[in-house]
């Protein structure tokens, strides 16, 4: 038997999904080890060989693809843990890192301070070079000023240098020269270009990519080789990939080179699991929502893709490689509630975190979270939570509940629960809005599939909020991300600047660009033990109307670059704009502006058979199924009521279930408001829909994605 | 009706998400850089008495502009509002608050009845008048700036006006505003398309009880502000220089301030007069620059609606140079709000000293137009990148380094260089921190910022505009103030030319270097008393010299 095992590694837990090639597949969950995540790593895969009963020896040798996310990247920005790094760019351009363009976020607050510079001034030097906007060069490196810019980084004991230099992305090479002349003056540090990293039009988006990227790039580097140096201890001999920020994968050697490109690595996998159970039900589009213990992520999927974005901010960094466009607001199970100074309500950003955790935990916290208030409102068993494994504090939760938010608001304990659960409700709906409605999506045409051991006690209204007809839990809901890591394909993304007006361009020196990008692509790819028909190429365009300031990015086919079929492509931009704000001018025959070219290779990667958990057993009626019943609360009454608690970890498939009900697992609690009625689908997935908007049923929601364009040029 | 707490909560929150979404809407499809790139532009909704329910500013002058323009519109227009309608204005001497700032009202019905107004705010790149750009440094009248455009229906009951539009239309110089206008008005339809389903939802009456509620709610939060500073009377003044007419003139602001437990008076009557010049400023932008400054000094999450105004009573007398009197030109009227706020600071300074901050940086600005050798076409350009200086520093922290003017407060971006350089013939030689421009203290003034571009293109105009060139801007409590603004031309024959801070240069020939220095943000108490470690921080990172950390920090 041989296994592919997904390894997501959070905060608190690290996720495993494994699946075994008869399409076995087994969900576990070890704590987190933060001081060296590699440990959860190796223990998680200890323990599951336990659950196997296979010795340790014989289940590692039997693994023959493992795909990880990991968190290494995103800590050591957050927490400031990255390399001591330089950076050496043009005269004259020595703060831009800092500057930020001048932007304070905050208007209002004088006490809000810019962002620590992952580069101190006293690290940033500048060199005498120019290329001017042609690309011209108009001064060569002075080599003399770089000699003794390298006495001082060997004074500093720097240990990772970023290089940007002004219009770099229109030539390189004295950016080149220079990096070359560094390697070999100092071939043990961590030399990260901009030419490398992000060779594009923006200086500060340039600069402060590859500043990322050299600052994470040394602890990127050391993790995956403790890890790989762990892996090798117990003769692991299968594949190790990395999850990356664009929702593909990589290997570790690759990754050690751009390390910037697994900053998201971990929610990156949730939109792909999205676009895998979808497709099970046949649908093309959804939204996913994940809901942890600290924050709640959004994502979207349309025609079966991911939709990806070149603007990521990670804590106010910006990082302007393709990642996937995943909205994360701190919403999530240990998210706090509090009253503001006018009598409001609200619920987080603030989490009691694990420790000391919600009320209920009992272990010392004194703030209710949303988990409390699931509690209170009766979505989760006291006795039952985690499947029995810790014990909720019902009576405690209620009382300080009462004290902390009930009081001063006038309301009862439960009272002050039902509103938590609505405003957070509210929030995380704003979340999804963000993450569809602007960005030109309607998200009544979507699925929402749900994930997180929370967020199927939440969705409803927020499906409800934002009329979503339709959501779906998955079996491997608890553990989403590691079930998305085994479907994800090798990817690589490549950009040139190129401007002009697109009725201008030059054929040859277009084609010649992508051209270089296909070669290093499939160099790339071979090397990663791909072979040349197992890849595909998605190349794309940056286009805008000429004029405009902000560029809409525009997926072209390779027969119509090939082709420079340049009038399908600019009737192509005309309806994108025309979906995302609502007008076009292609009847003015307003010119088209190029600004980037793009170009994704995607290296099919084998995947698993199957997704689906196991049913241990199953139950031939529904009653057989019946726990018990007790007192939730109905969204839709604004009241208490009882209602049927069912086993899910039993049920099979083609149950119908009408709301309002709770369904528990031990991971997991779906509960359905009034409004809904559950089909138990293929897998243990449960299919919740609105009675309401589908009267007709399930078999109703049919949105293919040609109609969901078709409706877009219409409206 | 019973309000519902939570509900109250929701509100907000939707209400909140409706004028977000309108600006992102506004980001993306605007064309004029002052729009989609500085963000010059705020988008709001009102109820249909025209309070406000929520707005989105993204530069702070802006904010709470959009209301007494919203009210001018129901008294004139009475029962004549209907579904449909998209009304425009402008008029400075109808409440609006700069010339070039268009607004677009859609009034928003639900059930037939008037439930409220979407509406949106923008710098157009052109507003007619003398100059393109519109600000006109030897203009006296509002003729010789702008276009007036009192509130006129563009569209009524959803039928197109395509003779009103032309009209506007043909006295505005670029297209690009077009287009502009084109998508503010959409913006709008997005707002009154979410309003209209959230009251849908919830009901006309449970809207109505709960936005009350609202109202009242912030109100509290503003009054409890309030009510924790001292009662008394506080004055408080700063100098404007030079009207662009009169070489040497000087205009007071003068702040007298009451508070009186939870209310509180902003009385400028003792302000020195309006000018003959284009420095005036109006009524509703000096009301503007009065509550940012203020709401710098509250806690900066209570809402902003109706409620948080209510408590704050704004004394603006015609006449004044605050509130220019029919028909004085006023384009400069925003950039008075740096002298509003540091007469504000400097009032309260006694009464608040923890929460007012030192001197922030005066604007100082260019704006240059010509021809773009390498796309033959013309350009426009505001040197947002040169005019951004420090803030104030405060009690507990330093100043915030190259923020720009208060009335942004960070909300106004640098170009990107390698746009810029795209966009315009020039070279940018330098774009960096200025060592020694935070202004002394134990907290630390914001840094200013060194620039120098050289000019490509032959025979580009630079118009300047703005302040901060003669008086140094104020430390506190010990602190001391930061370096002046200044802008030089240097011509390729080595000739070098200071333009006055209201001026235009003409004829400028490729090759010229433009220097700017945008100064620093004052300091805040004693230098000597400034943490060691940081200003051991400061002249390891060169943002202060041995000189200056041995003479002013007696390191």
């Amino acid at each position: 038997m041989k296994y592919k095992i997904g390894i997501d590694v959070g905060g608190t837990f690290t996720d495993f999904f494994l699946v075994a090639d008869n399409g076995d597949s087994i969900i576990h969950k070890t704590l987190s080890t933060p001081e060296d995540s590699s440990e959860g790593f190796i223990t998680g895969l200890k323990e599951i060989a336990e659950k196997l009963n296979l010795p340790e020896a014989e289940f590692i040798d039997n693994i023959d693809t493992i795909v990880h996310g990991t968190t290494v990247a995103t800590n050591a920005l957050l927490t400031h843990g990255g390399a001591k790094t330089a950076l050496i760019t043009t005269k004259g351009f020595r703060d831009a890192l800092e500057m930020r363009r001048g932007i304070r976020e905050e208007r209002y607050d004088n006490h809000y301070k810019n962002v620590v510079p992952l580069v101190p001034r006293y690290l940033r030097y500048t060199i005498d070079e120019r290329i001017d906007a042609e690309g011209n060069i108009l001064s060569d490196v002075n080599f003399a000023e770089l000699d003794a810019i390298i006495i001082k980084l060997k004074e500093e004991e720097v240990e990772a240098v970023a290089f940007c230099f002004m219009n770099s992305y229109l030539n390189s090479e004295n950016e080149k020269a220079a990096t070359e002349y560094l390697r070999k003056a100092l071939p043990n540090t961590f030399i990260s270009p901009s030419y490398e990293v992000l060779p594009s039009v923006r200086f500060y988006e340039r600069v402060s990519t590859t500043v990322v990227n050299a600052y994470i790039g040394v602890v990127v580097d050391s993790y995956l080789k403790s890890l790989l140096g762990k892996l090798e201890k117990l003769n692991f001999n299968g594949k190790l990939m990395i999850m990356q920020s664009n929702g593909g994968v990589v290997t570790p050697e690759i990754a050690c080179k751009t390390p910037a490109v697994a900053v998201l690595s971990g929610p990156a996998a949730a939109p792909i699991a999205g676009a895998y159970y979808a497709n099970l039900l046949g649908y093309d589009n959804c939204i996913t929502m994940d809901m942890g213990g600290t924050s709640f992520d959004a994502s979207l999927v349309v025609n079966k893709q991911c939709v990806t974005s070149t603007e990521a901010d990670i804590d106010r960094y910006r990082v302007a490689l393709p990642t996937l466009d995943i909205i994360t607001i701190g919403a999530g199970g240990g998210s706090i509630g509090w009253v503001d100074e006018g009598g409001l309500l609200q619920m987080g950003p603030k989490s009691a975190g694990s420790l000391p955790g919600p009320i209920s935990y009992d272990r010392g916290g004194e703030n209710p979270a949303c988990t409390d208030a699931d509690l209170i409102l009766g979505y989760l068993d006291p006795d039952f939570f985690a499947g029995g494994k810790y014990q909720l504090n019902k009576e405690k939760t209620i009382e300080v509940t009462e004290k902390v938010l009930g009081k001063p608001l006038g309301l009862t304990a439960e009272e002050a629960a039902a509103g938590m659960y609505r405003v957070i409700n509210m929030n995380m709906a704003q979340g999804v809005r963000q993450v569809s409605v602007e960005r030109g999506y309607d998200p009544r045409e979507f699925l929402m599939i749900c994930a997180g051991g929370a967020g199927s006690i939440h969705a409803g209204e927020i499906c409800r909020e934002l009329e979503i007809p339709m959501f779906i839990v998955p079996s491997v809901a608890p553990i989403f991300c590691a079930a998305g890591m085994l479907l994800g394909d090798l990817k690589h993304d490549y950009v040139r600047s190129y401007m002009s007006k697109l009725s201008g361009l030059n054929k040859d020196e277009f084609l010649k660009l992508y051209d270089e990008m296909k070669a290093e692509a499939v160099k790339t790819l071979i090397a990663e033990g791909i072979t040349e028909d197992k890849i595909e190429y998605v190349p794309s365009l940056d286009l805008r109307y000429i004029g405009q300031y902000h560029e809409v990015p525009l997926e072209v086919s390779m027969e119509d670059i090939y082709g420079f079929e340049l009038e399908t492509i600019k009737d192509a931009f005309h309806n994108e704009h025309n979906r995302q704000f609502g007008y076009e001018l292609k009847e003015e025959g307003t010119e088209l502006e190029l600004i980037n070219i793009r170009f994704r290779a995607i290296g099919i990667t084998e995947k698993p058979h199957s997704l689906s958990g196991n049913i241990v057993k199953g139950v031939d009626t529904l009653e057989e199924a019946l726990k018990g019943r007790r007192m939730a609360y109905i969204p839709e009454q604004d009241k208490m009521q009882e209602v049927p608690v069912y086993d899910g970890d039993i049920l099979k498939s083609n149950f119908k279930i009408s709301g309002p009900a709770i369904i528990e697992q031990i991971n997991t609690t779906v509960f359905l408001g009034e409004s809904y009625n559950c089909e138990t689908g293929i897998g243990g997935a449960f299919i919740v829909y609105n009675k309401k908007l589908m009267p007709e049923g399930i078999k109703e929601f049919k949105v293919s994605s040609s109609e969901l364009e078709k409706q877009g040029i219409e409206k | 009706m019973k309000i519902d707490k939570i509900l109250l909560s929701i509100f907000q929150r939707a209400f909140k998400s409706i004028t977000d979404e309108m600006s992102i809407s506004l980001t993306k499809t605007t064309r004029s850089p002052i729009l989609c790139e500085a963000k010059d532009f705020v988008t709001g909704l009102y109820d249909a008495e025209g309070n406000m329910l929520e707005q989105t500013e993204n530069l702070p002058i802006l904010s709470f502009s959009l209301g007494p323009v919203c009210k001018v519109i129901l008294d004139q227009y009475g029962e004549d509002i209907h579904e449909g309608d998209v009304i425009i204005h402008n008029d400075v001497f109808s409440m609006g608050n700069q010339n070039n700032d268009v607004a677009i009202f859609k009034p928003i019905f639900c059930e037939g009845n008037l439930i409220g107004w979407s509406a949106a705010k923008g710098h157009q790149a052109d507003i007619g008048g003398a100059v393109q750009g519109g600000y006109n440094p030897n203009a006296t009248e509002v003729w010789q700036e702008a276009l007036r455009i009192p509130a006129v229906k563009l569209y009524e009951k959803g039928k197109f006006r395509e003779d009103v539009w032309n009209l506007i239309f043909a006295n505005i110089r670029l297209t690009m505003v077009q287009e502009d206008i084109k998508a503010q008005i959409g913006a709008c339809s997005l707002g009154e398309r979410r309003l209209n389903a959230l009251v849908s939802k919830y009901g006309i009456d449970c809207y109505q009880a709960h936005k009350l509620e609202l109202f009242n709610s912030t109100e509290t939060m503003m009054r409890a502000e309030i009510a924790s500073v001292p009662n008394g009377t506080y004055e408080g003044s700063s100098m404007v220089y030079y009207d662009g007419k009169h070489p040497g003139s000087q205009f007071e602001i003068k702040a007298i301030i009451t508070v009186n437990d939870e209310d509180i008076i902003f009385d400028f009557s003792e302000t020195s007069p309006e000018t003959n010049g284009f420095v005036n400023g109006t009524y509703t932008s000096s009301c503007s620059a009065i509550t940012l400054t203020f709401l710098q000094m509250v806690n900066p999450n209570i809402p902003h609606n109706q409620g948080m105004i209510r408590p704050l009573t704004y004394i603006v007398p015609e006449g004044t140079i605050l509130n220019a009197s029919y028909p004085k030109a006023t384009t400069f009227g925003n950039h008075l709000c740096p002298q509003v706020a540091d007469s504000i600071f400097k009032a309260l300074g006694p009464a608040m000293p923890g929460k007012v901050t030192a001197g922030w940086n005066h604007l100082l600005c260019s704006l240059f137009t010509g021809d773009h050798p390498r796309t033959g076409e013309k350009y426009v350009d505001i040197c947002f990148m040169g005019l951004k200086g420090g803030s104030g520093a405060l009690e507990g922290d330093d100043g915030y380094d190259h923020i720009g003017m208060i009335d942004a407060s960070g909300g106004l971006l640098d170009q990107d260089y390698e746009m810029y350089e795209q966009q315009t013939p020039h070279l940018i030689l330098k774009h960096e921190y200025l060592t020694n421009s935070g202004g002394v203290g134990k907290w630390r003034g914001g840094l200013g910022i060194e620039t120098i571009i050289k000019m490509g293109g032959d025979d580009a105009t630079m118009v300047v505009f703005g302040d901060g060139d003669v008086e140094q801007n104020y430390g506190l409590f010990g602190g001391k103030g930061s370096v002046l603004n200044s802008i030089a031309l240097t011509y390729p024959d080595g000739k070098e030319h200071i333009p006055m801070s209201k001026d235009i240069v003409e004829g400028i020939p490729s090759g010229t270097v433009y220097r700017q220095i945008a100064g620093g943000g004052g300091g805040y108490g004693k230098p000597k008393d400034r943490d060691r470690d940081a200003v051991k921080w400061d002249l390891r990172n060169e943002v202060i010299t041995e000189e200056q950390a041995k003479e002013e920090y007696k390191l």
